[in-house]
């Protein structure tokens, strides 16, 4: 209750300053664009701006293109000039953002390769270095004690819970008996897609890349469990795919039955990929547009927007208390959804089963 | 819609990025700690069988001291019933013994009085037949002078003799 | 002429939009129902049935998460319909 106090009171007294948004702010609010500059990728990462400067990181752009080769340069030249070695990022149409060359027609193609470090690409490579490094630390804590020494406190006690509950309600009860060997990679991909969702929601500098809620990593993550599935699949799964047991007009003349199984084994990565994008997508948006409230009311009424400001922050704490939840519950989900797909690439003898 | 579309280059990186870390983590990472934990909770688990076997075997080992226990009161309470009985026997014939002695004992005394009067009564016997003898010697003397005096002589003679014979005794 | 087919594609451009709204909120409709049966009916199991709770939880966790997935592919289905 004293915590709620306390946030209605920083709440007051943010309000003098409320009527500044509407001083520095020209012209409407565009919230598609605000949302979407946040959302989507981008070649260069801004951190936030004073007045008219803004603070960014410039990343570097790496593309084959077909005219020129391998070129590299940083983003930060596109802050002086529109054009460099033929270079530009669009400004509309379907390649709005990405970097673009004009072909002899003088149309905007993209490169035959980008392999830009995007503010996505490097916030992958920091998360991935933390997950290194955190579970590492972990690991290094149960090499230099004994079992004797009892169970550890502190952040590896959580780390501990954490691996214990994946362990023990997601990869044992859905892998089955070989859940080993599935274990480190199930516990990976729960940890980094959890440890990319909770720095998603943080608003500066490390965190705050929409990684889990862009459709390449989720699809990445997906393709892998679509390998860990597809290549350590028994003979049992793959007689089942090609030859289930069903009748055989089913299967002979026209593969109805094969067909129908090998669309499912392609959905299936395809539904791991589209709701973890989705739902990040989707939480990411409408935090972001519920700030985007404040300045919209501000610019109709000063006063109105005031009230809209109160309404809006406990909102978003709310909101964002909410993503904490389906932070984790993706994680969860995406982790489970994997394991009871390698589970089911792994059929035992039906024999045993009935 | 360009969000709908994944990159290239995001995939190429990300698939990367995500392969290292798999085989670092695969490598270095999650089998020590699976193994630990994994470890623990047997160790865990054989801990508490074996101090619910221990418990098991104390409370056995409890059972038997107190049926030990219990064992060497009873002996106890026999052996203490044991010498009480044995007193109580030894006290009667203890008892006995000193009652056929004294009885024994008086039997003798009554044959040593009986011999003593036995005895006495002879050396009286003997003495009062000498003093007869000499009271008739005087007495015959006495007769011959004077029948009175000679009475009355006897008659002294025989005082005489009772007192001797008073004070012998 | 040329005014009333601008003004015409506009309308319809709106109405497309109109379209992709109503269509999310059919969508909620479905997955809150969805999600609601689940809900109620795993609390009742658990209820009922409460050694068994771990199962149940982790097997509506699973059906949530079917359910939110063909929920999601209409949010997707509904942003094509927005944007594109």
């Amino acid at each position: 209750m004293r915590c709620l106090r306390y946030i209605l009171l920083v709440l007051i007294s943010l309000l003098p300053f409320a009527g500044m948004c509407k001083e520095s702010g020209q012209g409407g609010v565009d919230v598609r664009s605000i949302i979407f500059e946040h959302v989507k990728d981008s070649y260069e990462w801004h951190i936030t701006a004073i007045g008219d400067n803004h603070i960014s990181i410039p990343l570097p752009i790496i593309v084959y293109s077909s005219r020129t080769g391998w070129e590299c340069f940083s983003s930060s030249v596109f802050h002086h000039q529109e054009e460099y070695k033929g270079f530009r990022i669009s400004t509309s149409g379907d390649n709005e953002g990405k970097i673009v060359e004009l072909d002899s027609f003088g149309n905007e193609v993209r490169p035959v390769l980008d392999l830009s470090l995007t503010k996505t690409v490097v916030s992958v490579f920091i998360y991935s270095i933390m997950l290194v490094l955190i579970v590492l630390y972990v690991a290094r804590w149960y090499r230099r004690h004994r079992i004797e020494d009892g169970a550890p406190k502190g952040f590896v006690g959580v780390m501990e819970m954490l691996i214990t509950m994946v362990l023990d309600d997601i990869i044992k009860p859905n892998v089955g008996k070989n859940y080993l060997k599935f274990a480190p990679y199930l516990l990976t991909v729960f940890f980094f897609i959890f440890l990319s969702n909770i720095m998603g929601l943080l608003p500066i500098f490390p965190g705050g890349a929409n990684v889990t809620g862009n459709i390449a990593v989720t699809l990445a993550l997906a393709l892998c469990t679509f390998i860990a599935v597809n290549v350590f699949g028994n003979k049992e799964y793959y007689k089942e795919l090609f030859w289930p047991d069903v009748p055989s007009w089913l299967k002979v003349p026209v593969p109805l039955m094969p067909f129908i199984e090998l669309f499912g084994v392609i959905v299936k990565p395809f539904a791991l990929t589209i709701r973890l994008f989705a739902n990040i997508l989707a939480g990411h948006t409408v935090v972001l547009a519920i700030v985007c409230i404040i300045f919209i009311t501000m610019e109709v009424d000063t006063r109105i927007g005031g009230a809209m400001t109160f309404v809006s922050v406990l909102f978003t704490i709310f909101m964002n208390c909410l993503e904490l939840l389906v932070a984790f519950i993706q994680a969860f989900v995406f982790t489970m959804l994997s394991s009871v797909f390698i589970g089911l690439s792994q059929p035992e003898h039906k024999a045993k089963k009935h | 819609m360009s969000f709908l579309v994944p990159d290239t280059g995001l995939l190429f990186w990300m698939l990367l990025a995500f392969g290292i870390v798999f085989f670092i983590l695969y490598k270095y990472g999650f089998p020590v700690i699976i193994s630990k934990i994994e470890e623990r909770k047997r160790y865990i688990d054989d801990s508490l069988k074996k101090a619910k076997e221990a418990n098991k075997r104390f409370a056995a080992a409890e059972h038997k001291s107190n049926l030990i226990i219990e064992n060497a009161r009873e002996e106890e309470a026999r052996i203490l019933r044991e010498a009480a009985t044995m007193r109580k026997q030894i006290i009667k014939e203890a008892q006995d013994k000193a009652e056929s002695e004294r009885e024994k004992m008086l039997l003798e005394t009554k044959r040593m009085i009986q011999q003593e009067r036995e005895a006495a009564m002879r050396d009286i016997r003997s003495q009062v037949a000498e003093l007869s003898l000499s009271v008739a010697e005087t007495i015959l003397r006495d007769e011959l002078s004077d029948e009175k005096r000679q009475k009355e002589y006897a008659e002294r003679l025989l005082d005489s003799i009772d007192v001797e014979k008073a004070s012998e005794k | 002429m040329i005014s009333t087919i601008l003004l015409d594609a506009a309308m319809w451009a709106s109405i497309a939009k109109m379209g992709a709204a109503f269509a999310a909120s059919i969508v909620v409709i479905g997955a809150a129902w969805g999600i609601s049966r689940i809900g109620s009916t795993a609390l009742e199991s658990m209820a009922r049935q409460p050694e068994a709770a771990s199962d149940l939880r982790s097997g509506m966790i699973l059906s949530a998460a079917l359910i939110e997935g063909v929920a999601m592919f209409a949010v997707v289905v509904c942003f094509l319909v927005l944007f594109v």
